[in-house]
């Protein structure tokens, strides 16, 4: 008589997030846990060899022998990939949400360090506004400003085609960024300031836009001209925003001084920080980390 | 649909609760001999603080100056005003008297009449019976003792051996420990009193342990109480005086009664405390510590989270491997280029959140399990308060 496979059951022991613990702190009752996911943040799935020569059954052997790191408390750090439920098992191609840069629309990053740049005050847009990949973070409505665009849909090398309607359970209708609230905030093309939803311990603000509810910042893509994408496949939904800088970084030069350096633009002496801008798709669980240096003129 | 959440319903919820024991043995040599060194004499020792108002020594488990030492307990000592060893000549009567009505007040409570219990040798208020009048009071501290110490684990091992070594060149030399008792609540794991107001507690029990004939019969005497919740040890001052003297000792055993102090004190065992402070009784009692040792408990509070994932669930990933870049970054790694092959994920943490997708808390697998249509899991996640 064997043994039962209890495989099926796993007990885990969880760790408290920073947040986690600030809301059971705070006992106002928003410690409610109300939902999970799963995530896979250490696998490589570029490990798993489909021509290993013991079979199916070792294919995934690399992957099933990966370590798996301790949780720990920050919450900005776990978590970044998320498993997704789909009801179908024929999916072979899932979409991703790629930075669309296009001369036309303005949303080109700098060429130099490869990221947005952020002009804090009136004084460096001055400077430097004109500059591709500048996003003018004081007059944010500015017609000179960069806009950060991200596209989303299958990328397929157009096989299956761009005409091609993506599935429509594929489509991201949500989409979350998350930005440094210490540096700036979200704003869309005319200069409106997005709602925050959220700003936790790391202070990371969230902010949450869905089509039809925020057409100013999420669309969709009807174009299948193969230069309006950088969705070389079946399409989806785009997202545009622009950032604000915060009236720290535009009236202080003190987390310059604490978190950042001094560079060029141009010709124009800067100083600068440089952080990350997530935007992460809430229905398909893609995110793309998109690099955006805060600079200040000298 | 895709989605990359899943909602925990009030069947995925439950609360359990766990207790945790800890071992924690304190050997003598800790509690008197370890530091100073030959030539420091006790009470001196730099892991023992003794304070200005003299109620009460404190020991540590390292130099107390020290950041890595930590408390173990406190010692201290009283006796009643109808006690025979109360007297307003003796040193620190007052304070003794105090320290007794104290942890009377506290660990005892009061009668119908507002009068402050005595502690009872057998626990049996109602019947009255023999009072505890004169005793030492170890205050464990809650560092070691946690939420309680655990009912039937308290071992107390002491020297009631005649002598006192500890003189002129052997400042240093610790009691020879030839004769000993050893004090247990071996009765506390199924017989134990709930009818004080600082929790329950279970009746200390004495006997000879090491020598011939030290206690006055062989049988085990009622010599204390134990505290658990309160984690306060009342240890009778009965154990340190023969039978003659109102105490468990064999009259011809040894040299004696237990000598409890150096130089000319005039009285032995317990009785020394009439002229004597409570720090040199602490020391007293220090010095004759062979072992001490109990088991903890603490005990965890946690809610459990059925997280369960369902054939059809969690079986893709948003993370960037997932998808090659063979033919276009979007095409799935593990269908090999066939849409008919199944999917497959593999997990490697579980994450808690809020009903604004706040990640509240995370667990992690110890080694990735594998998700495919063809399995279904339940993860059972355990959050511990």
């Amino acid at each position: 008589m064997a043994f039962l496979d209890n495989s099926g059951d796993i007990i885990l022991d969880a760790v408290l997030t920073d947040t986690g613990r600030r809301r059971l702190a705070r006992g106002d009752g928003t410690f409610k846990v109300a939902k999970f996911a799963l995530g896979d943040d250490e696998i490589n799935y570029r490990l798993f060899n489909a021509a290993h020569l013991s079979g199916s059954a070792y294919y995934d052997l690399e992957i099933l022998q990966t370590p798996v790191l301790e949780s720990f408390t920050d919450p900005e750090s776990q978590m970044h990939h998320r498993l997704m439920s789909l009801s179908r098992n024929d999916i072979l191609y899932l979409p991703i949400v790629e930075l669309f840069e296009n001369s036309d629309l303005g949303s080109v990053r700098d060429s130099t360090t490869n990221a947005f740049l952020v002009a804090v005050d009136s004084d460096t847009e001055t400077a430097v506004g004109t500059t591709a990949g500048v996003i003018w973070g004081e007059n944010v409505s500015s017609v000179s400003s960069t806009t950060i665009v991200t596209d989303q849909g299958t990328d397929t090398n157009n096989s299956p085609s761009r005409t091609h309607a993506l599935s429509a359970d594929l489509v991201e209708t949500q989409y979350q960024i998350e930005v440094d609230n210490r540096f700036g905030s979200i704003y869309n093309r005319s200069g409106r300031r997005g709602r925050v939803s959220f700003v936790n311990e790391a202070q990371m603000a969230s902010y949450y836009f869905s089509v039809g509810s925020n057409p100013r910042y999420v669309s969709n893509i009807t174009s299948t001209e193969e230069t309006d994408s950088s969705i070389d496949g079946p399409r989806g939904t785009r997202l545009q925003f622009r950032i604000g800088a915060s009236l720290e970084l535009n009236g202080s030069n003190t987390l310059f001084t604490r978190l950042g350096g001094t560079s060029t633009v141009g010709s124009t002496n800067v100083r600068h920080i440089d952080t990350i801008v997530r935007v992460t798709g809430v229905t398909t669980g893609y995110s793309i980390d998109i690099p955006v240096r805060f600079i200040k003129k000298i | 649909m895709a989605t990359t959440f899943k909602s925990l319903g009030s069947d995925d919820v439950t609360t359990t609760r766990t207790l945790l024991h800890e071992s924690i043995p304190v050997t003598g040599s800790i509690v008197s001999g370890t530091y100073g060194g030959v030539a420091t004499a006790l009470g001196s020792e730099p892991h023992i603080k003794t304070y200005s108002h003299g109620m009460f020594q404190s020991v540590y488990d390292y130099p107390y100056l020290s950041s890595s030492a930590n408390h173990l307990f406190d010692i201290t000592l009283g006796y009643t005003s109808n006690s025979a060893l109360s007297g307003a000549a003796n040193t620190q009567n007052s304070k003794k008297l105090n320290v007794y009505n104290q942890m009377a007040q506290v660990l005892m409570g009061y009668d119908e009449t507002g009068k402050v219990r005595k502690f009872d040798e057998d626990g049996d208020v109602v019947s009255g019976g023999t009072k505890i009048k004169e005793c030492y009071f170890l205050n464990f501290s809650r560092l070691i003792t946690k939420d309680e110490i655990k009912k039937g684990s308290f071992e107390l091992e002491l020297s009631v051996s005649g002598g006192f070594a500890q003189a002129g060149a052997n400042l240093g030399v610790r009691e020879l420990f030839t004769d000993r008792i050893k004090i247990t609540d071996f009765s506390g794991s199924d017989g134990y009193f709930v009818n004080s107001p600082a929790g329950e507690y279970g009746v200390l029990f004495a006997t000879g342990s090491a020598g011939v004939n030290v206690t006055a019969a062989a049988k085990y005497y009622p010599v204390g109480l134990l505290f658990y919740q309160a984690g306060v040890a009342v240890l009778s001052g009965s154990i340190f005086n023969d039978a003659a003297d109102s105490g468990i000792l064999n009259n011809a055993a040894g040299s004696g009664t237990c000598k409890m102090r150096t130089g000319t004190v005039g009285v032995t065992g317990f009785n020394t405390t009439t002229g004597s402070t409570v720090s040199q009784m602490a020391d007293a009692l220090r010095n004759r510590i062979y072992n001490l040792q109990f088991n903890n408990t603490t005990e965890l509070n946690s809610t459990i989270y059925f997280c369960r994932a369902n054939n059809t669930e969690f079986n893709y990933s948003a993370n960037p491997t997932y998808l090659s870049t063979s033919n276009g970054p979007s095409e799935i790694v593990v269908k090999d280029g066939d849409a008919g092959t199944d999917p497959a994920s593999y997990i490697t943490s579980v994450g808690l959140y809020s009903p604004d997708n706040e990640l509240l808390a995370v667990a992690k697998v110890s080694e990735p399990l594998k998700k495919d249509p063809s399995n279904e899991l339940t993860l059972r996640v355990r959050l511990d308060y």
